[in-house]
């Protein structure tokens, strides 16, 4: 409302009208009705449309001007002021393109890929809402506005993942979403309010300012910038709370590409980056982000090598790249981060895309035992899919390649050496089960229930294509990329690249030679590992463990404390009064024909009692 | 007309009582009509002194004295502040849509109308009174119907391991209310013997400078007096039971409007004259007021009775009222005030929706309702958005409201603060929980041919839920109201 002000229509400032405009389209839909209509889908897509259409302008203008940041009041309570604004920088425009322009693709995607769908048009409504609240995340100037779209980010992963609500699986990973972020967002509200505390402000850059002149105490900076990166850990799926994002699965397919490239997971990233400074001056942090990240990459890695759920091993797998970004933050190269959160998203959005579309094409498989050799029957889906494998497997001279590259050399800079090893590990791991994938669904023979396979509609592969030529030329930008975000451009270390080259080559190698060629058993490979693939096929018993935690402590408490309500605040102390009120009195039998007349005794009784107490409490 | 305004908003519902109670009783339309021309017309007033309150001039307005009983220094003297000019909407807002829900009442609908229309007096003398003695009379006037309301029209409850039957659920919460009243009228003639000034005025006894001894005995008294209609932890338990008990609209004022009544107490008259006890108690009333934001969350979780649910959740909630007051501080203060507002409105909002599905389904084990939005489409909407807006989703009033006592929590008892937050984040579980039951997931064939609210239930929800919006996404007209009434209040403790 109030920031539906015409007067800032100059320059970068126009940068709100993107998350105005897909607010409007929200709006729309719900307060017409179209929950059925068709034409849900059209506002949606214009709104995203000029929101990228804003982007362009925008970033014209920003290489002219610069960064610019404006804020207005919200409301004032006491000396508290609540301004809402918007931040104009590297770091926000990069996000508004990337937003923007994943989100057009997936909603062009998702107007031929949900076509049956009843609700056809509250999945759009909602999709405009994702993206004006990803919107507002990424252009908030105050961590406070930040906390507010990033709930609204939640809030729509909720109502999308749940999509499908009569499936009691779709709700139940809704709700897990919803209530694993919010275990981490507890952290990001304390957090903020602790910086408050002290600064006096909600505002990003003053906050920043003033840890930099030393102006909070070390001990509340530490805490605070370890309880938001909490709230970064169950956005961005970082272990241990990364249970929620495969489950995320149950939503349409569409809708899992939104979440994995261009929104929700990549909030966290962002939100690290942003506050970057503040983890600097707070030094010790930093490690706790490697780390974080650094583990997230190897298991969930290792557990992408043995699902047999196309979806899942996609999931895992962004799971294990979120662990990369968080490890290039960690290693102090935030420009790195970015990079490649800007490549796997394209990436990423093109595998579950073309994941999609091998589903639709297949009458809904996603198991990949039991596809296989669909390459010729969905040749376009087949292409993109390969490059969007080769990208994450980190194939030069795709876009992944790159980023992945400049992630390792931040690693070696700016860690012990055993982080980078380990990080050539999951490289690996990436590698050969992207490769994995790709063979089980694309090579081999095609199963004989699948010879009704079929390429999908144009509205499908258009926006595969695009993302495929975008991952194709990703890696082009990088030092385009260095210069926009004043960045030094590393030297090229070049035991780190040939490390890590062969990390993907041999990664791929090996995945080729085990399944395509069959020169090592699958089931060979996994007897060595022993129980180890056991525990990965379940994601090491992690989400068994919460749900023990949650039936045998979380309830049985809840229920001890409503036992205690009723037993002994209520039976004993309640009734247990009365009773005893109840003997001690004479004529109270006649309480069953009258109980105006117990009210009337307890009210002398307690007028008598509390006058007399307070008649010696006087003297 | 602004020199009858507030003694129009109680006189009206009591004239009306009167004239419904002289209309035969099978004239139903009538009836209907009566109340709810009348409830329609105090929305207006009520939004009337919303919009027309001046923030520039501040202090209290609209304010108009009728002589009663010189001898005692008692006079009906009526005014309104930002705070008590938010409570006066909310009361607008709420027993409008309450009387909208409860149209179809057949049962005794005339007495039934005449208690209701007699509470929602009460409340709002309560709101414009200044003067301690009408402040007292009224609080009982709006307490006291409560006791038939729910016996008469209330249900009793089989829970298999207990029975909560419709006489005990109104016993319990008379006996409790009662016995807080006496708390405060003790109080406050002990605060009229030592003002010494021969006057019930509030505005005069605020001058009376009373000792700090005085006021640390007495503020307790206020405290808990109040608080137990508040829902203060442990004197809670009249709350759950009552609701339980009680038929929708009721529930839907008790919850949405009464329990403010025990929070606007302790400002109003606790805080506002006696800040030295105020200040001496506060940290007991930030520690009660924790455990009822975690405790009610944590009984919230493991209920199965969907009226219990929202019972606890309100416990829970109140406590975010308490630790706010408990802050002293504008920010927390404020925050609270917000959420007497914001929690009223959600509140009656939720009760409403469990009165929509229980009419139709006659069941309301969260076990056995399943899968409900495929047929009831708007009902599973509005409890969506109560939901959402009870687990403090920004957008929706009560992530202002929480988010402002957090902020003020946090400047003198940090620990509170983080366990207030720990408390929204266990509110999602059990509202997320209560959705995935009872709303989503396969429909069962008992459920399929359940309809959907009525026009009548929707448009009241509708105007629920509009205000939950409009609050939380545009809370400065709110804001500025209770920060008006706050600053002087904030000055006298500050200036001790």
């Amino acid at each position: 409302m109030m920031l539906l002000d015409f007067t800032v229509m100059e320059g970068v400032q126009v940068a709100w009208l993107a998350p105005a405009a897909c607010i409007l389209a929200f709006v729309l839909i719900v307060s017409l009705r179209m929950f059925d209509s068709k034409i849900g889908s059209v506002i949606s897509i214009v709104a995203i449309a000029s929101g990228f259409a804003i982007f362009l302008y925008v970033f014209g203008q920003f290489n002219e001007s610069g960064p610019a940041e404006f804020a207005r009041e919200w409301f004032t309570i006491g000396s508290t002021k609540i301004t809402l604004g918007m931040a104009i920088d590297q770091l926000s425009v990069v996000m508004l393109g990337v937003i923007t322009f994943v989100a057009l693709l997936v909603q062009i995607y998702s107007v031929s890929y949900m076509e049956e769908e009843s609700r056809f048009g509250w999945y759009f409504g909602v999709h405009s809402l994702f993206a004006a609240s990803m919107l507002i995340l990424v252009l908030a100037n105050n961590l406070l506005l930040l906390y507010v779209a990033w709930e609204l980010v939640g809030l729509c992963s909720y109502l999308l993942i749940g999509f499908w609500y009569e499936k009691r699986s779709a709700s139940e990973a809704a709700k897990k979403a919803f209530i694993t972020t919010r275990i981490g967002d507890v952290g990001l509200l304390i957090g903020i309010i602790l910086l408050y505390r002290t600064a006096g402000t909600f505002d990003t850059s003053t906050i920043i300012h003033i840890a930099q002149e030393g102006g909070f105490a070390d001990s509340t900076l530490m805490a605070a910038v370890l309880l938001i990166f909490l709230g970064a850990m169950g956005k961005s799926a970082q272990f241990p709370l990364h249970v929620w994002l495969p489950d995320a699965m149950e939503g349409p397919t569409p809708v899992s590409a939104l979440i994995h490239a261009a929104t929700m997971v990549v909030a966290g990233i962002y939100l690290v980056a942003r506050i970057f400074p503040l983890f600097e001056v707070a030094d010790p942090s930093l490690t706790v982000v490697a780390v974080v990240g650094l583990s997230t990459a190897v298991i969930a890695a290792s557990i992408a090598l043995v699902m047999t759920d196309l979806k899942k091993i996609l999931a895992y797998s962004t799971v294990s790249h979120l662990g990369f970004m968080m490890l290039a933050l960690g290693s102090g190269a935030y420009v790195v981060a970015m990079f490649h959160l800007f490549t796997h998203a394209f990436a990423k959005a093109l595998l579950f895309l073309s994941a999609g579309s091998v589903d639709h094409g297949t009458g809904g498989k996603r198991d990949i035992r039991q596809l296989g050799g669909l390459r010729k029957k969905m040749p376009i889906t087949f292409v993109t899919f390969s490059i969007g494998a080769l990208a994450l497997a980190g194939v030069p001279p795709l876009g992944g390649f790159f980023s992945k590259d400049e992630i390792m050399m931040a690693v070696m800079d700016g860690r012990h050496p055993v982080f980078f090893l380990i990080a050539i590990i999951a490289a690996f791991m990436s590698s050969v089960y992207m490769i994995r994938a790709l063979i089980l669904v694309f090579f081999g023979d095609l199963k004989p229930e699948n010879q009704e396979a079929h390429e999908s509609p144009a509205l499908i592969t258009a926006p595969l294509l695009i993302l495929a030529g975008i991952s194709l030329v990703a890696g082009l930008v990088l030092s385009g990329w260095q210069d926009f975000f004043n960045a030094k451009h590393h030297d090229i270390n070049f035991l780190v690249l040939a490390l890590s080259l062969l990390a993907s080559l041999g990664g791929l190698f090996l995945g080729w030679a085990i399944y395509s060629k069959e020169w090592i058993s699958s089931r060979d490979v996994a007897a060595k590992f022993g129980d180890l693939e056991k525990y990965a096929s379940n994601g090491y018993y992690l989400d068994v463990g919460y749900q023990w935690c949650i039936d045998r402590i979380v309830l049985v408490v809840a229920r001890i404390v409503s036992l205690f309500d009723r037993i002994v605040v209520n039976d004993v102390a309640v009734n247990g009064t009365g009773y005893s009120v109840f003997l001690s009195g004479f004529k109270l039998r006649y309480v069953e024909t009258g109980k105006v007349y117990n009210y009337a005794l307890a009210m002398v009784v307690g007028i008598l009692v509390v006058g007399l107490t307070i008649y010696w409490g006087l003297i | 007309m602004d020199n009858y305004l507030l003694i129009s908003l109680i006189l009206l519902p009591a004239l009306a009582a009167i004239m419904v109670a002289f209309v035969p009783r099978q004239r139903l339309f009538e009836i209907r009509a009566i109340s709810g021309i009348v409830a329609f017309a105090l929305f207006v007033l009520s939004a009337y002194s919303f919009i027309n309150y001046d923030n520039e001039v501040g202090g209290y307005q609209f304010t108009r004295d009728y002589a009663w009983l010189d001898a005692l220094g008692i006079q009906l003297s009526m005014g309104i502040d930002g705070i008590s000019t938010t409570m006066v909407l909310l009361t607008g807002i709420v027993s409008f849509t309450a009387v909208l829900i409860s149209w179809n009442i057949e049962h005794r609908a005339k007495d039934f109308f005449v208690l209701f229309l007699l509470l929602v007096a009460g409340v709002y003398g309560v709101f414009v009174s200044l003067d301690l003695f009408f402040f007292f009379f009224f609080y009982e006037l709006a307490v006291l119907p409560m006791y038939l309301l729910i016996g008469v029209w209330g249900s009793s409850s089989d829970f298999v391991t207990f029975i909560r039957n419709k006489e005990y659920g109104a016993l319990k919460l008379m006996l409790y209310l009662v016995a807080g009243s006496i708390l405060v009228w003790v109080a406050l003639l002990a605060v009229y013997v030592e003002g010494d000034m021969n006057s019930f005025s509030l505005l005069k006894l605020q001058d009376a400078e009373f000792s700090e001894d005085f006021q640390r005995l007495y503020f307790p008294m206020f405290m808990v007096g109040f608080g137990v209609l508040a829902g203060l932890w442990p004197f809670h338990t009249w709350s759950p039971d009552g609701h339980v008990a009680a038929p929708t609209s009721v529930s839907m004022l008790h919850a949405g409007v009464l329990m403010k009544l025990g929070a606007y107490g302790i400002i109003r008259i606790g805080v506002d004259l006696l800040p030295q006890g105020a200040e001496y108690w506060m940290p007991l009333l930030m520690i009660l007021g924790t455990i009822n934001v975690v405790y009610g969350a944590v009984s919230a979780l493991s209920q199965t009775d969907l009226k219990y649910v929202i019972g606890y959740s309100s416990v829970s909630h109140m406590g975010y009222v308490f630790m706010g007051l408990a802050t002293l501080n504008a920010t927390g203060m404020g925050g609270a005030v917000l959420q007497m507002f914001s929690h009223g409105i959600m509140t009656a909002l939720f009760f409403a929706l469990v009165g929509v599905i229980y009419d139709r389904s006659h069941v309301r084990d969260i076990g056995i309702l399943e899968g409900l939005a495929k047929r009831m489409g708007w009902t599973a909407s509005f409890f969506a958005i109560a939901g959402l807006a009870s687990l403090g989703l920004p957008g929706l009033s009560g992530f202002v409201a929480e988010v402002l006592v957090f902020i003020g929590t946090f400047k003198d008892y940090p620990i509170f603060g983080v366990l207030g937050i720990i408390g929204a984040a266990i509110t999602a579980v059990y509202i997320l929980r209560l959705l995935g039951k009872v709303f989503f997931g396969p429909i069962s064939e008992d459920w399929k041919t359940l309809p959907d609210a009525s026009n009548v239930e929707k448009f009241s929800a509708g105007i629920l839920v509009l205000f939950l919006l409009v609050v939380g996404l545009y809370p400065k007209p709110w804001m500025d109201l209770i920060n008006t009434g706050l600053s002087p209040l904030i000055e006298r403790v500050a200036g001790l």
